[in-house]
């Protein structure tokens, strides 16, 4: 076996990589939540941040335009969730889904003439100690700022939800919208506010899947990625910190596995497909068993329509 | 500095209700004012037009002559007008602190500091690190007055304050009302409570129909004179014959009740052991979230717990779901009416069917049988003389008071050996109370039994044979009513021992 420690450091490394945009996603997507508004156009997002980045980035061969591109077109996108849901009063649920579908259309439609264009190397930072510390190296260097962005991402939210007035703010609206706004909280404005922003870190996961992860434009390339960033908000109960340590679940999961159909288990490839899927939900549900603790973290009012009173 | 709060001519209208109509009052500093009327009568929409929640169609409010727009409640907090709603206003997953830092302008600290100040001042006791769905609410309601404090109003509107509160806890709210009276606040209370206005408040202006019908000083009124202006008629007065005879057959018995949950916002049950006499009313006193919901689900088969005996008409029926326990002649009035015991976007003789029987044949070969749902629903109507003869009508457009008729009379014409209800009159006007309470009372005449679980002391002493209190999910022993006082109760429901 050539499972040596500098092996490990690498598996580690891409571990952390192929968890990125989940972790982005899933952070922009739980605060979303945790003002009370359910939004499943995630997936939507994605996509459209993905193809928005990669289509700047060729038409303007600049990577900075083209991220921050994506999460600007991930911000209009879920305007129009903004909008449905909070001024006209649709119901959430059906507006995410349709969100969702629209993205993966739309994205498939305007990256036609983007397939098969090859992608532009994005820097990676501190790229020579990744190669001459063993083992840490390639855990701790040699990443594009993304990551780093994203791995900081959970705890900034956690301090931003528990220790900041407008984290304050945003979990009183999620908790009461009819109370914060008889405390003379503008709740729309509060809840259009985390939706952009939602928006916003859905366009840069996507786009971290076109430009860094993988730097090329195919359909559909977020690969129902939104849905299990999803699936991890309610699962890590609205934790950000159990946000991470589920996205890093998934992604080390779905890596190995693939280890180890390369090295030919003796296991139906379906089932180590399906692993990643099962354990993250059992470890999530394993240490999100505090039935006190999802109470209080729980956003109260979540999916509900929320009507000012005139 | 004195303070001078006038209303003039408000007026709002709602699509098919006249909620205030050219309503003028004028209150000023050094006096608490009671504001009655029964639910509907429009002091719940004058309140929120002076808290800025929502804004009048026509009318102008002034505070110390200046004209104030009161178009958001933040306009209602800049001008010291400070509200405590009957449905608290309160963020039930964030802690005391949290809750009251929300709107604050200062830092933590100085706030931690002020807001210690007033517990001491006002002799609160409340931990401010816990979550609100921890308190009592006589505690949620302090947390909600602190919260107005904070802000050194001019002006304390207080609605239906009293509804959630035991004796003691009224008893101190009181006093804690004077002292801010005493301070130069202006206290407008509202209620529909007539004792309270009277041992309270120095003035009353008495609303019906959306219109203020009397303002008067309350040393010139009584308990009747006030009742009378507030409905507009005579009430007749119920009084019930107590029951005290022993050796009658216990038609209902359980034994070893115990419910335990992880679930933070539910009670805990703890070894209830109680019966029921034939043609008795046991009535069950708490402030409610003691267990009452809980028992009420377990008595009415939504909860199955192991271990409990529920002997009724001598079978054992714990096991039994609700539809099953009905076919014993059992019916169930639960708390909430639109979400529990009737569907609001249903037609009233869809509710009807609901309550299906063997015996009743609304469905022949899994179709409805429309017509003769029809024709028990307007029996049910007209024998419980709800407001209305169309069975076609949605249910949500029933007043509160006419679709408790109407749900009491969907259980009790089946005739019932035993009617389990909960706050049955929970948030109805007096009329409405008053029909009620003698339908509950003429159940006990025709030797059928009631069981009673209300929050209204004054409800249960009316019309309980006996009585137990339920507090923190313990029952406990079981008084007969003659020997209960008020005062009794409210110890118990508080905690405390009356031995």
């Amino acid at each position: 076996m050539s499972l040596d420690i500098s092996f490990i450091g690498i598996l580690i490394g891409s571990i952390m990589a192929s968890s990125v945009p989940l972790i982005l996603a899933a952070s922009g997507e739980l605060i979303t939540e945790r003002s009370g508004v359910l939004n499943l156009g995630v997936e939507g997002m994605m996509i459209i941040g993905a193809i928005s980045g990669f289509a700047l980035m060729v038409i303007t061969d600049n990577l900075f335009i083209a991220i921050v591109g994506s999460m600007l077109s991930g911000v209009i996108i879920s305007l129009i969730f903004g909008f449905l849901t909070q001024s006209l009063l649709t119901n959430h649920v059906a507006t995410g889904l349709a969100l969702t579908i629209f993205g993966i259309g739309l994205s498939a439609m305007l990256g036609k003439n983007f397939v098969g264009i090859p992608g532009k190397e994005f820097p990676i930072l501190f790229s020579s100690l990744k190669e001459s510390i063993p083992f840490f190296g390639p855990i701790l260097f040699g990443h594009s700022i993304v990551l780093y962005f994203a791995f900081a991402l959970p705890f900034l939210t956690n301090y931003f939800l528990k220790k900041t007035k407008l984290g304050l703010v945003v979990r009183a609206v999620g908790d009461s919208p009819v109370s914060a706004s008889n405390q003379g909280i503008n709740v729309i404005l509060v809840r259009y506010c985390c939706i952009l922003y939602g928006g916003a870190m859905c366009g840069l996961a996507g786009a971290y899947l076109s430009l860094i992860y993988t730097p090329q434009w195919i359909e559909n390339m977020t690969a129902g990625r939104g849905w299990i960033a999803l699936a991890l908000v309610v699962f890590a109960t609205w934790s950000p910190i159990k946000v991470l340590i589920g996205a890093l679940i998934f992604g080390g999961i779905t890596i190995l596995q693939l280890h180890m159909q390369a090295i030919g288990f003796r296991i139906p490839v379906q089932f180590l497909s399906a692993l990643p899927y099962l354990m993250t939900i059992i470890v999530l549900v394993v240490i999100s068993r505090d039935s006190r603790k999802i109470k209080l973290n729980t956003p109260t009012s979540l999916g509900r329509i929320f009507y000012k009173e005139k | 500095m004195a303070t001078d709060l006038r209303i003039s001519n408000i007026s709002k209208i709602y699509p098919g209700c006249i909620a205030n109509d050219n309503v003028s009052l004028q209150f000023k500093s050094g006096k608490i004012y009671a504001l009655l009327g029964e639910n509907g009568a429009g002091k719940s929409t004058l309140v929120k037009i002076l808290s800025g929640v929502i804004s009048p169609d026509n009318g102008e409010v002034f505070l110390n002559e200046k004209n104030l727009k009161l178009s958001s409640p933040l306009d209602a907090k800049k001008n010291k007008i400070g509200m405590v709603f009957q449905h608290f206003n309160l963020f039930e997953t964030l802690s005391v602190f949290e809750n009251l830092s929300i709107d604050a302008t200062e830092d933590n600290k100085s706030l931690r500091l002020r807001i210690n100040e007033i517990l001491k001042k006002y002799n609160f006791s409340i931990d401010l690190d816990v979550p609100v769905l921890n308190l009592s609410a006589g505690q949620k309601q302090k947390v909600e007055i602190i919260r107005c404090l904070l802000r050194s109003p001019k002006v304390l509107i207080m609605d239906e304050p009293t509804s959630v509160l035991t004796e003691q806890e009224t008893e101190e709210l009181f006093i804690s009302l004077k002292k801010f009276c005493d301070e130069g606040i202006l206290i407008i209370y509202i209620t529909h409570k007539l004792k309270e206005v009277l041992s309270l408040c120095d003035e009353v202006a008495v609303m019906r129909k959306g219109k203020v019908v009397s303002v008067s000083q309350t040393q010139n009124e009584r308990v009747e004179t006030l009742a009378n202006k507030m409905v507009g008629q005579k009430l007749a007065k119920i009084k019930k014959k107590i029951n005290i005879s022993k050796n009658k057959d216990e038609i209902f018995k359980v034994k070893h009740l115990n419910f335990y949950s992880d679930d933070p916002f539910e009670t805990n049950l703890v070894n209830l052991n109680f019966s029921v006499k034939k043609g008795e009313c046991l009535g069950i006193a708490g402030i409610s979230g003691n267990g009452q919901n809980e028992l009420f689900q377990i008595l009415s088969g939504e909860i199955i717990t192991p271990d409990t005996s529920i002997i009724f008409r001598n079978k054992e029926i714990a096991k039994l779901n609700p539809k099953q326990r009905r076919e014993y002649l059992m019916a169930f009035s639960p708390e909430d009416r639109i979400s529990q015991a009737a569907v609001p976007e249903l037609k009233i003789y869809e509710n009807v069917a609901l309550n299906n029987f063997k015996s009743s044949n609304f469905f022949e070969k899994g179709l409805v049988n429309e017509k003769k749902i029809k024709e028990h629903s307007k029996k049910i109507l007209s024998d419980f003389s709800v407001n209305t003869d169309n069975v076609e009508l949605k249910s949500q457009f029933l007043s509160g008071g006419n679709l408790q008729k109407l749900i009491l009379g969907r259980e009790l014409i089946t005739a019932p050996e035993l009617l389990i209800c909960y706050n049955p009159t929970w948030g109805l006007d007096v009329g409405a109370i008053n029909y009620i309470h003698e339908t509950l009372i003429k159940i006990n005449d025709q030797e059928k039994s009631t069981i009673l679980i209300s929050t209204d002391t004054e409800e249960l002493l009316k019309l309980s044979d006996r009585i137990a209190v339920i507090y923190k999910g313990k029952l406990s022993k079981i008084m007969p009513s003659v020997e209960v006082t008020p005062e009794k109760l409210g110890v118990l429901m508080g905690g405390g021992s009356i031995d």
